[in-house]
């Protein structure tokens, strides 16, 4: 029988799961008919954890410990806006864990959120499982295009953590589109629109039958349906103000009770032109007389409410568009996937910019799960019936002196792929230079993600400007990132894999595993065992374990992901060649699947393009020696002869086991002490982060998300 | 899979550093940019790695360094921009082109011509500029028509005067 993979939308309001079978494309239901379940997670006073759409319709009762939205906070740094606005609205406890990372507390208990997620993918496991009647552990997972490598590697933790072996994370739009086109045999150019519950992504294609090329994609990661809901409750929180003198959003009970009539008033607005908004109950006046909210909304209402944030969707489109070289009209159709996209308001003002109707003929809630099984089953035994071509969605750069960033690899380029570019260093005697790699399209890096960051030294002392230093970027078919340091003049190199940062360490996340919280879940399969005893409708006995089926399951998925030592966590990884000879090309040999990874931290260097340093390094002015700006780098495009260095150079067997058995640390901590002095260059671009937190050059520098 | 797919991959792989853009896609220097996207497609019909996952690690990893070149090539053959800054690097026998400077050297390209290189021609094109944007296009053109004989292959020059012609017309 051939292996089953299966595809997650793991959705910000609702997630799906789906499968290929027979080549049939199949959206799975779970034990109550439901083939779209709420990406919500509800914790019982009795420990167990419920998760769905029962979690969902408990969230009024219990608003602080059922946690909904969980995607809008993963993979996020704890000062990121988008988390202050979190906290503003979500009843549950949002605080900060190690490293800046995020997480939520409920009930006295402190949880990631790959964890809170890993419990939504392990009942979407448990949904495939009980319709398959066997275990699957493979699947792809989707995010939104205009995610960065911090909320993707995040993803990837969590399907971990579930007990799954994630084959890929694909882009939602690139799903919808493979959905769309599968087996029609279509030579299209389309844009998918995808309005979600917490973001948007647009992304145009052009489908020629079996091959699936991505043009372009842009985003919004801080605009989704929620937005919609938000604008819909402070309409009638506002009301009620200026009406009865009372803040309804005050009293988390009454405050999901007004985002429970908004969502609904919202989703029917997609059938009707008017909807009745009432709320009754909803607070006392002062002579203890019952207030209600009771009002008619049109989608004429709604459109005023609601209208710059559409337009904020075509801001970015505009930016697709651009991108790919392709006029709005010049496209064969438009693909709308999300349940926003219902909304007639919402598919008038799409039919109006683009000039055409958009497509009807794809439900916008399972597309994305139906594209990732279809992605799932050609990874696993390719049809040859569809397959991607993909574009990275964010520009990758190199910090340089100065706090700016240097791209090497522009955002919308083809993968896989690997570039080179040339820096030097801004000392004299520089004998070590921090690599920081982020990912963004602003000059600033403070206005980019830092995706992590690596020491490379054991190049010759020399005047500043005089060492060439390669940055070799590869991001290969996986997605997963690659960054190789190397010097021509002696061939040292140092590489690392950017797998990082998802705001867990290794050592929590094995933690997580061994803990296994996720195991309090009352999946599907154990709901289908206990159907029979148990009306739905009573609260579920409690379970001191699941079923031993699952139990093992999970035992054995925790084992093995201990045994692998999962990624997930950064590498770093300083392979030298004592030789003097060539470093690898591919950096993947140099590094392995296990590789644990320790971020280094603190040292003073920076590297810098040749012409950013007259403009940007005071020290250089200040520092004795002559400045020798280099004109070769910058001028010259990328020298030709560099890339060899990275490329064709046969490969040294030696790197690869130095880069596997040493761990990071030491060697950085050998490195650290020769470096030459700090100075107030340095000062400036040593705080990557953003509260400005001094790096203490002593500590291993996890990232947190 | 077919035996023949797998030797020609190898072969590919081995070779991958060797070959220009134009080779790796397989088209003619003259290609459209419709011709480079078919035989992108072609070529990742044939070489992608996400088909040959099931032929081995040692596969997929020659599938991957050829797959990284031919983005390159089509990055660059897709982009009219860096094309051209491909196409007279390439007389010089170079083979690849750095993705974010070519697209940074063609904008200086252009906004070099749109100067003028020669100092004869930068007057007469100052003086086109000044005559655009009094909407004077007739004596655009003739001050475009006199730089375009001190700076004869100057593409921006040649450019401005087709549309000019067409307008006037």
């Amino acid at each position: 029988m051939s292996e089953v993979a299966i595809g997650i939308d793991l959705g910000t309001s609702n997630s799906a799961v789906s499968i290929v079978q027979d080549g049939q494309v199949e959206v799975l239901p779970n034990t109550f008919g439901e083939r779209i379940m709420a990406s919500a997670v509800g914790f019982r006073e009795d420990g167990n954890i419920l998760v769905g759409n029962e979690a969902k319709a408990n969230v009024v009762h219990e608003p602080s410990s059922t946690v909904t939205s969980a995607k809008r906070l993963i993979g996020r740094y704890f000062f990121s806006e988008e988390v202050k606005k979190a906290q503003a609205i979500c009843p549950y406890q949002i605080v900060e864990g190690p490293e800046h990372s995020v997480r939520v507390q409920v009930r006295e208990e402190v949880f990631s959120l790959p964890e809170i997620s890993a419990m939504i993918l392990r009942e979407l496991k448990s949904v495939a499982e009980s319709h398959l009647g066997h275990e699957v552990s493979k699947a792809v997972i989707t995010v939104p295009a205009y995610f960065n490598d911090n909320q993707r590697q995040a993803t990837k933790d969590a399907g971990k953590i579930a007990g799954l072996d994630v084959l890929r994370i694909l882009n939602e739009p690139t799903a919808a589109a493979l959905a769309y086109g599968f087996g029609q045999g279509l030579t299209q150019k389309v844009a998918v629109w995808d309005l979600g519950g917490g973001t948007f992504d647009i992304s145009v294609l052009e489908i020629g039958e079996d091959v699936f090329e991505v043009i372009s994609t842009a985003g919004d990661t801080f605009l989704g349906g929620d937005d919609f809901d938000d604008r819909l409750i402070d309409l009638l929180a506002d009301e009620f103000i200026q009406a009865h003198g009372q803040n309804l959003r005050q009293n988390p009970h009454t405050f999901e009770r007004l985002k429970l009539a908004a969502e609904n008033a919202k989703k029917d607005l997609s059938l009707e032109d008017t909807v009745r908004i009432e709320i009754a109950d909803v607070a006392k006046d002062e002579e203890g007389n019952s207030l209600s909210i009771s009002r008619d909304l049109t989608a004429d209402d709604f459109s005023k409410l609601t209208n710059d944030l559409i337009q904020r969707t075509f801001k970015v489109c505009d930016e697709a568009l651009q991108q790919a070289g392709v006029l709005a009209r010049e496209l064969d159709g438009v693909v709308l996937v999300g349940g926003p996209t219902r909304l007639p308001v919402i598919r008038e003002a799409v039919k109006a910019y683009f000039q055409m109707e958009p497509k009807t003929d794809v439900d916008p809630d399972v597309v994305v799960a139906m594209g990732a099984a279809i992605h799932a089953s050609e990874l696993v035994a390719p049809q040859q019936q569809a397959f991607l071509l993909d574009v990275t969605p964010l520009s990758l750069q190199v910090g340089v002196a100065g706090g700016f960033c240097e791209p090497v690899i522009e955002r919308n380029t083809p993968v896989p792929i690997e570039q080179s570019r040339t820096f030097t260093t801004v000392q004299d005697n520089q004998e070590t230079v921090v690599i920081r790699v982020y990912q963004g399209e602003q000059k600033l890096v403070d206005e980019n993600e830092l995706l992590g960051q690596f020491e490379f030294s054991g190049f010759p002392r020399a005047r500043r400007g005089d060492v060439e230093i390669q940055v070799t970027f590869a991001i290969n078919s996986d997605g997963i990132v690659d960054v190789t340091a190397s010097e021509p003049g002696t061939g040292e190199a140092a590489s690392t894999r950017i797998t990082l940062s998802s705001g867990l360490s290794e050592e929590e996340l094995q933690s997580i595993l061994s803990e296994n919280r996720t195991d309090r879940v009352l999946t599907d399969m154990v709901a289908r065992a206990e159907e029979a005893a148990i009306p739905a409708a009573e609260p579920l006995p409690e379970l001191e374990t699941a079923p031993p089926a699952v139990a093992a399951a999970v035992a054995s998925a925790a084992a093995s992901m201990a045994a692998t030592a999962p990624a997930g966590e950064e590498t770093l990884d300083l392979a030298t060649d004592e030789d003097g000879g060539v470093p690898e090309l591919e950096v993947d040999s140099d590094l392995s699947e296990g590789e644990m990874n320790a971020l280094l931290e603190g040292s003073d260097e920076e590297l810098t393009q040749p012409a950013l340093q007259e403009t940007t390094a005071p020290a250089a002015e200040a520092a004795p020696a002559p400045p020798a700006p280099a004109p070769t780098a910058k001028a010259a495009p990328a020298p030709p002869a560099p890339a060899p260095t990275a490329k064709a150079a046969p490969a040294p067997p030696a790197p690869a086991p130095t880069a596997k058995a040493a761990p990071a640390a030491p060697q950085a901590a050998a490195a650290a002490p020769e470096a030459a002095p700090a100075d107030d260059l340095f000062d400036a671009v040593g705080t990557d982060l953003r509260d400005g937190d001094p790096a203490d050059p002593d500590e291993d520098f996890e990232l947190g998300s | 899979m077919a035996a023949v797919k797998l030797a020609e991959l190898r072969v590919l792989a081995n070779i991958v550093e060797d070959l220009d853009y134009y080779q790796l896609l397989e088209v003619a220097p003259g290609a459209t940019a419709v011709d480079v996207r078919t035989a992108y497609h072609s070529v990742a019909r044939r070489f992608h790695p996400d088909r040959l996952r099931q032929e081995g690690p040692d596969v997929v990893a020659a599938a991957e360094r050829v797959a990284k070149r031919v983005s390159e090539a089509y990055a660059v053959l897709r982009d009219p921009r860096r094309r051209r800054v491909y196409d007279q690097q390439k007389g010089g026998g170079e083979r690849r082109l750095q993705l974010v400077s070519g697209g940074a050297e063609a904008d200086r390209q252009v906004s070099q011509e749109r100067e003028g290189k020669t100092p004869n021609g930068r007057r007469y094109i100052t003086l086109a500029h000044q005559d655009l944007a009094r909407d004077n296009l007739k004596n655009a053109r003739q001050n475009l028509q006199m730089a375009l004989t001190f700076e004869p292959d100057n593409a921006w020059v040649k450019s401005t005067l087709t549309e000019l012609k067409e307008k006037l017309r």
